[in-house]
C-alpha cells in the first residue's frame, strides 16, 4: 500500500475542527470541504484517507448527510421562534435569511432556543436586507414574545396587597414589573402581521406606523396589550421603579380634561388586574 | 443475562413528554412506567414547559435525556451546563441523567447535532477522562447512549461495539442501548447488528431507545418519525434476550402523532418482553 492509500490520523482536534467546518459551511458539501477553513485542517485530496466510503456512498457523500441537515435543523429551531417572520418572507426568503443569519451568529449555546437572540440586532447589522428595518420590529416582536414565555414565573401583585397600602404610603411607593414583562416601542405597525399569521391569512405590507405594546404571560400563556403613546410612556415608567404618585401625576398632566385624567386610574386597574405587577414596595 | 449493577429499575414501558401531550397526559393520565425528558428543554424556562414537567414528575417516575453535554468534544466541559442538568435532576427526582456518545461542537460552537467519534485509541482515552469527570460533578453515574452515525473514519482502531464497550467499562459509566440505532449504524456501514448486541456489557444498560428512521436507499436516517419497524423489534427481541430486560423508550420526535399512537407503539413492546424473558427463564 502506497503512502497516499493509508488511513489519515489527523488527531482528535483537528479532525474536529475540520468535521465542523465542513458541517457549518453554508455552500454544498464540495465547497464546504474545499472551503479554506476545512482545507487548513485537511487538505481536500486527503478525504478518502479520512472518511471511508460506504457500499453504496462516497466520502463526500456520507459527510454530506451532516452537512444536510446542519442548515435544516437551524430552519426549524428559528422558524419555531420566528413564525411570523417566517410567514412574512415565505418559506424560501426565510431559508435565505437563516443561512445569512447563522454564518453571522451561529448557536454558542446548549440550548437552540436561544438561537435566535441575535435576529433583531441581524437586521440592523444589515440595513440592505430588504425591509430591514420592519424585519428588525418584527422580530423584537417576537423574541421578546419567547423571553416572556421563558421568563421565571413570579407571583402577580393582588388586591390585597393594594389595599393594605396607606394612603400616606402611595405617593412614594414604587411597583415591581413581573419578571415575563416585556414593553416595546416600535416605529412599524407590526401586530397586524401576528394576527395574519394567526389566522392563516397572506401578510400584509409592512406599514411605517409607531406602535407599543406590553407582551406578559398570565396563566403560562404568552399575551399582550397594545398600549398608546401615554400608556406606554406611564407604563415604562412604573416599570422602571418610577415612584407612584409622580408617574401619576405626570401622565394626568399631560391629559387635557379630568374625564381624560381619569382613564389613568382605569389603565391601572387593568394592568394591576393582568398581573402585570409583581409587588408594591413602600 | 445480566442485572443492572446500579440498581436502577426497570421502569417498563414510557413515553418521550413532548409539548403536543402536554394536555392529554394531565388529563388522561394514561398508565405509562416513566416519561423521558429532552434535558436542554427545561433548562432556561420558568414558564409552561417547567410547570408542566414538575406536574409530571409527581405523576410518573422521569428521566432525563440530553443532546448537549458533547462528551467527546475537545471544547472544555461546560460546568455552567452541567450545574444547571444537577439541579433539573434533583427537582424532578429524575432517576438517571443520560445523553450521547458523540460530540456536538468545538471552538465555542454547537451545531446542535450528534457529531461521530472516531473510534481511536485517543478518543477513546479523551472521552473516559471527560465522563469520569462529569460523573464526578454529577455525583452519579451518566449513561450514554450509542449514537446512529452516517460515516466512519478510515483511522477507526476498533469497531464502534468495541468503542463503546470498553468506553463503558474504563469511564465506569451506564448505556443507553438504542436498538434503533444499531440497526441504522449496521445498515450504514454494512456490519452485523447481533454482533454488535452481544459485544455490550449488559450489567451496564440502563434503558432501551427504540423508534423509528427513514430509510433513504443509499443510507438509513435516525428521524424518530414513524413506526418501528419489524426487524428493530427482532433485534429489540433479541437484546432483551442478550442483556436482559430494561426500561424501555419509544422516541417519537418528528411527525408528532397523539399520545395514543406513540403509547400503542411502545405497547407493542410488552410483547416482546414477556416472550425474550420467558425464554430466557
Amino acid at each position: 500500500m502506497s503512502r497516499d492509500a493509508l488511513p489519515l490520523q489527523p488527531g482528535l482536534e483537528r479532525l474536529q475542527r475540520w468535521m465542523q467546518a465542513v458541517v457549518v459551511h453554508p455552500g454544498t458539501v464540495e465547497d464546504a470541504i474545499a472551503s479554506t477553513g476545512a482545507a487548513a485542517e485537511i487538505p481536500v485530496e486527503s478525504l478518502d484517507r479520512v472518511v471511508r466510503p460506504s457500499r453504496s456512498m462516497s466520502p463526500a457523500e456520507r459527510v454530506g448527510v451532516y452537512h444536510g441537515m446542519y442548515l435544516m435543523r437551524m430552519e426549524e429551531a428559528l422558524a419555531a421562534d420566528y413564525p411570523v417572520t417566517r410567514h412574512q418572507l415565505g418559506d424560501h426568503r426565510f431559508r435565505h435569511l437563516v443561512r445569512a443569519y447563522v454564518e453571522r451568529h451561529p448557536s454558542r449555546s446548549y440550548t437552540l432556543n436561544r438561537l435566535g437572540d441575535h435576529l433583531p440586532q441581524f437586521f440592523l447589522e444589515e440595513p440592505d436586507w430588504p425591509q430591514a428595518a420592519f424585519l428588525h420590529d418584527l422580530a423584537r416582536l417576537e423574541l421578546a414574545m419567547t423571553e416572556a414565555f421563558d421568563e421565571e414565573e413570579s407571583p402577580a401583585l393582588g388586591p390585597a396587597e393594594l389595599e393594605a397600602v396607606a394612603p400616606e404610603a402611595w405617593e412614594r411607593a414604587r411597583l415591581r414589573p413581573i419578571a415575563a414583562l416585556r414593553l416595546l416601542a416600535l416605529r412599524h405597525a407590526v401586530i397586524p402581521h401576528l394576527l395574519a399569521y394567526h389566522e392563516d391569512r397572506p401578510a400584509p405590507a409592512p406599514r411605517r406606523r409607531a406602535s407599543r405594546v406590553a407582551l406578559y404571560r398570565r396563566d403560562f400563556a404568552v399575551r399582550r396589550l397594545e398600549l398608546d403613546r401615554a400608556q406606554h410612556e406611564l407604563l415604562a415608567a412604573l416599570c422602571s421603579g418610577a415612584p407612584l404618585g409622580g408617574a401619576l401625576s405626570a401622565a394626568a398632566a399631560r391629559q387635557r380634561s379630568a374625564r381624560q385624567q381619569d382613564k389613568i386610574f382605569r389603565w391601572f386597574r387593568t394592568w394591576v388586574a393582568e398581573g402585570l405587577f409583581a409587588a408594591i414596595e413602600i | 443475562m445480566t442485572a443492572n449493577r446500579w440498581g436502577f429499575p426497570d421502569l417498563g414501558l414510557g413515553v418521550g413528554l413532548r409539548t403536543a401531550h402536554y394536555a392529554h397526559i394531565l388529563s388522561q393520565e394514561p398508565d405509562v412506567g416513566f416519561f423521558e425528558i429532552l434535558t436542554e428543554n427545561y433548562l432556561d424556562t420558568g414558564g409552561r414547559p417547567l410547570h408542566i414537567l414538575d406536574q409530571v414528575a409527581e405523576r410518573y417516575p422521569v428521566v432525563m435525556h440530553g443532546v448537549s453535554m458533547s462528551i467527546g468534544s475537545t471544547d472544555p466541559i461546560d460546568l455552567g451546563y452541567l450545574a444547571k442538568v444537577k439541579a433539573l435532576a434533583e427537582r424532578t427526582g429524575a432517576l438517571w441523567i443520560s445523553d450521547h456518545i458523540c460530540w456536538t461542537g468545538v471552538l465555542g460552537r454547537n451545531t446542535h447535532d450528534l457529531l461521530p467519534l472516531p473510534y481511536t485509541e485517543e478518543s477513546l482515552a479523551h472521552s473516559v477522562a471527560r465522563i469520569r469527570k462529569v460523573q464526578e460533578f454529577l455525583e452519579r453515574p451518566l449513561v450514554l447512549e450509542n449514537p446512529s452515525t452516517y460515516l466512519e473514519f478510515a483511522a477507526d482502531d476498533m469497531s464502534e461495539w468495541e468503542f463503546v464497550a470498553r468506553l463503558a467499562e474504563e469511564a465506569d459509566c451506564g448505556l443507553l442501548f438504542d436498538v434503533n440505532n444499531v440497526y441504522v449504524s449496521a445498515f450504514n456501514h454494512g456490519y452485523d447488528p447481533v454482533a454488535y448486541i452481544d459485544a455490550i456489557p449488559g450489567d451496564r444498560v440502563c434503558q432501551y431507545h427504540l423508534a423509528g428512521h427513514t430509510n433513504k436507499g443509499t443510507h438509513i436516517i435516525d428521524t424518530h418519525s414513524d413506526h418501528v419497524v419489524d426487524p428493530v423489534w427482532e433485534l429489540y427481541g433479541h437484546t432483551i434476550r442478550s442483556l436482559g430486560p430494561r426500561a424501555t423508550l419509544l422516541e417519537w420526535d418528528a411527525d408528532i402523532p397523539p399520545f395514543e399512537v406513540v403509547h400503542a407503539e411502545v405497547r407493542k413492546a410488552e410483547a416482546w418482553r414477556r416472550l425474550e424473558v420467558a425464554n430466557v427463564a
